[in-house]
Parts: structure tokens; sequence; C-alpha cells
């Protein structure tokens, strides 16, 4: 199995390297509790900085789809089949849509609610 | 008077030039002269990031600095046979290790050249590398991939057998000065370089940018197996040295030191010839339009 990373792709390279890993393990090419490579390794491959194959293995394992055994290295997760099927980027677009309509049936307009979600963003009035 | 261990020398040092400044170098010249007739840059444009002609002025240049230092050779064991006064040049009065270490090191140098060479080569083709993908194996590389656990296992065995033995030799003194510390720390280095240099070779970044998968685990397996032969052969050699203590084998350390020299010259270039045939080389990613890995 190969990671193949585009430059030119729009999708950003972490987001590339989470959807064939994903694909990877939905496909059986790897199964729970097989070494993945190193940060190092596989930014040093795919010339890549390590912070972004880092970013990609850091969602990857919210996602429960890899797991860190401290100084061992990654692994893929035991439930990453299970999870691989969960995409929380349409989870969150849906989520939002609902909520867009919501203000929009309420009357609020687009350029309120663009106001409105970048300052609960940069957590301005939310205080969250 | 000469003796049995003056004509070893000899011969052992006529061997030492011939397998570094003639049978070696002619093994990387017919590669050479191979790689540019079968894949000439007409067809295989991206191994050939600069013109034919600067190839081939190397490869002309490489056979013309072995061949003198061939003759060099020559002129060393004329020397060392019939002028140099072996009484006054040696404390022991033994044909000093001067020699065949001096030569070694000339013999290495254009090999190291090479070497060298092979990176800017690659430094080259990096930045002419046009394509925007680029792959990797979703799977870790572990040193067991690629070499025996029995050969590690081995090298590392000798190592701690060399200290012990030193230890042992000189009834485990082991303070400043002494030569005890001076060979450990002089081991445990070059271990260390070499160890880092197998690591590099085992997670660092690929150098040549259209190499494919298998053949760079051809040439990881090589370099690792390479540096694990070095590192025994080195022990042992030191072994030699130490047991120089204990039975006075003086007579025997110019031979042994030429002796050493070859047999590193099989362990590392030998075995990298030996493992990364031509014919077994995929040569077809160095086409137009054949994307980079």
């Amino acid at each position: 199995m190969e990671i193949i990373t585009d430059i030119d792709d729009p999708q950003p390279l972490f987001a590339q390297l989470i959807a064939q890993i994903k694909q990877a393990v939905l496909a059986g090419q790897v199964s729970p509790g097989d070494p993945l490579p190193s940060i190092r390794q596989l930014a040093n491959d795919l010339e890549l900085n390590s912070k972004t194959v880092a970013k990609a293995y850091r969602l990857l394992e919210r996602d429960s789809i890899v797991q860190t055994r401290g100084y061992r290295g990654t692994f893929v997760h035991p439930d990453a089949l299970a999870n691989s099927t969960v995409d929380l980027t349409a989870w969150v677009v849906g989520k939002l849509s609902e909520t867009i309509a919501a203000f929009r049936e309420s009357g609020v307009t687009d350029s309120e609610i663009r106001i409105a979600f970048g300052n609960v963003m940069n957590d301005r009035r939310s205080g969250a | 008077m000469l003796d049995w261990t003056d004509y070893l020398f000899y011969l052992v040092f006529l061997s030492q030039v011939f397998v570094l400044s003639y049978y070696f170098p002619n093994k990387l010249l017919d590669r050479m002269r191979y790689v540019l007739e079968t894949y000439p840059p007409s067809m295989y444009p991206k191994l050939y990031p600069k013109p034919l002609e600067y190839y081939k002025m190397g490869q002309w240049g490489f056979k013309w600095v072995t061949r003198c230092i061939l003759v060099l050779g020559f002129v060393i064991l004329y020397a060392v046979i019939f002028l140099v006064d072996h009484a006054t040049f040696a404390d022991d009065g033994y044909i000093s290790e001067f020699w065949p270490a001096l030569y070694g090191v000339i013999q290495f140098a254009p090999l190291m050249v090479l070497e060298f060479s092979e990176f800017s080569q690659f430094k080259l083709m990096r930045k002419a590398n046009t394509a925007t993908t680029r792959t990797a194996p979703l799977r870790r590389r572990r040193l067991s991939d690629f070499v025996s656990p029995m050969l590690v296992a081995i090298a590392v065995l000798l190592y701690i057998m060399f200290i012990l033995f030193d230890l042992y030799v000189h009834d485990f003194v082991f303070d400043w000065g002494h030569d005890t510390l001076q060979r450990v720390a002089v081991i445990t280095v070059t271990n260390l370089l070499v160890g880092g240099v197998g690591a590099w070779q085992l997670y660092g970044r690929k150098q040549n940018p259209h190499q494919g998968l298998d053949d760079r685990n051809k040439q990881i397996a090589a370099a690792l197996t390479s540096i694990l032969y070095v590192s025994m052969a080195m022990s042992i050699f030191f072994m030699t040295q130490v047991a120089d203590d204990v039975i006075d084998m003086n007579f025997l350390d110019a031979t042994l030191i030429s002796l050493y020299f070859q047999v590193v010259a099989f362990l590392s270039l030998g075995t990298n010839l030996r493992s990364l045939k031509l014919e077994n080389i995929d040569f077809d990613v160095y086409k137009n339009g054949t994307a980079a890995t």
C-alpha cells in the first residue's frame, strides 16, 4: 500500500493523508494493530513538513483510527475499521446546514450569520 | 635480511594495489560505461541532470586518477623493498604499517569522491524534478526488514567482545592516556558514525527522487549489510591489535593493515556491487513522462 500526495490537488496535504489512510483501513490494506510509518519517515518519503504528517496523525488519533503507543510508534487502532466510516467533516457540515437553515427561517441575514460565526470562532462573544 | 614475513607483506600489499586501484575501479568503470551505453540521455533524460560530456569527463578523470594511484602503489612497493631502511624507519625494525595505511587512504580517496559526487547528482535530480506527486509506503521501515537480526547480534557481540578482550589483556586498566581507552573510543565513535549513516539510510530523506520502492529497499539492505560487515571487520582488526600486545606480532602489523583495507573494500564496495546489479535496477523511471515516486 502506497500513499500518494499531490501538491496540485486542491485538498490540503494533511487531508490527503487522512483520506488515504482511512481508505487503506476500509480496503483492508492495513489491519488493526499494524505499525504505521513514523512521522519522520513519512515526512521524509513524501518530502513534507513533519508538522503536516503530525497533524494528520493527530486528527486520525482523535477519530480513533490510529493510536500512538509512546516510543513504540503509531499503530492502526483496534476499532479503526468502524471509525473510518465516520466522517466528522460531513457531520459538521450537516449540523451547520441545519442551524443556518433555522437562522434564515427566523429572518437572520447571511452577513449577520457570518459575523456571528466569525465572532464565535474567534472566541469574542461566546466566552467559550 | 629478508624473511618470510617480508615476502608475505609484499604479496599482500601487491594484492592491496591490485584490489583497490585496479579491480574495484575497473568494476565501477564497467558499470558507468554500461549505464551510458544502455541508458542514453536521449531515452533516459531524468538520469542525466548535466550534459553527457560532464559524465564522460568524470569517467575519464576517475580512470586516470585510479591508474596513477596504481602506479604509485608499485612505486611504494619498490621503495619498501629496495630503498627504505626499515631498521631506522621504524622502532622495531619491521616494515612500518605507515606504508599500507597511507596508500590505503590514497586509494580510498577517489572512491569517496565518487560517492560524494553521487549526492550532488541526486541533488540536481531533485531540483530538476517537476512532478507534483510523491509516493511513500504505508509501512514502517525496520532494521529487521533489511538485515538479519543474527547479523546485527554478531556485530554487537564482536564489539562487546573486543572491549572485554582489550580490558582482560590490559588487566582492566581503563584510564586516560591508556591504549585501551583510545581504542574503545575510536571503535565506539566509528560505530556510532556508521550507525548514524545506517539510520539515515533507513529513515532519512530519499536521495534519488525517481527511485522506485523496490530499488530503494534493495539499496537500504545493501548499505546496512555492508555497514554491519565493516563494523564486524573493525572489531576483529582491533582485536588483532590488542593481541599484538600479548604475543609479539609487530612483524605482522603492516600485513594486517593492508589486509584490513582489502577486507573493508570487499565488505563495503563488494557487497554493494554484488547486491545492486544493474540488470535488476528499474531504469524506466528515468524516462520522460514517468511520474516520480
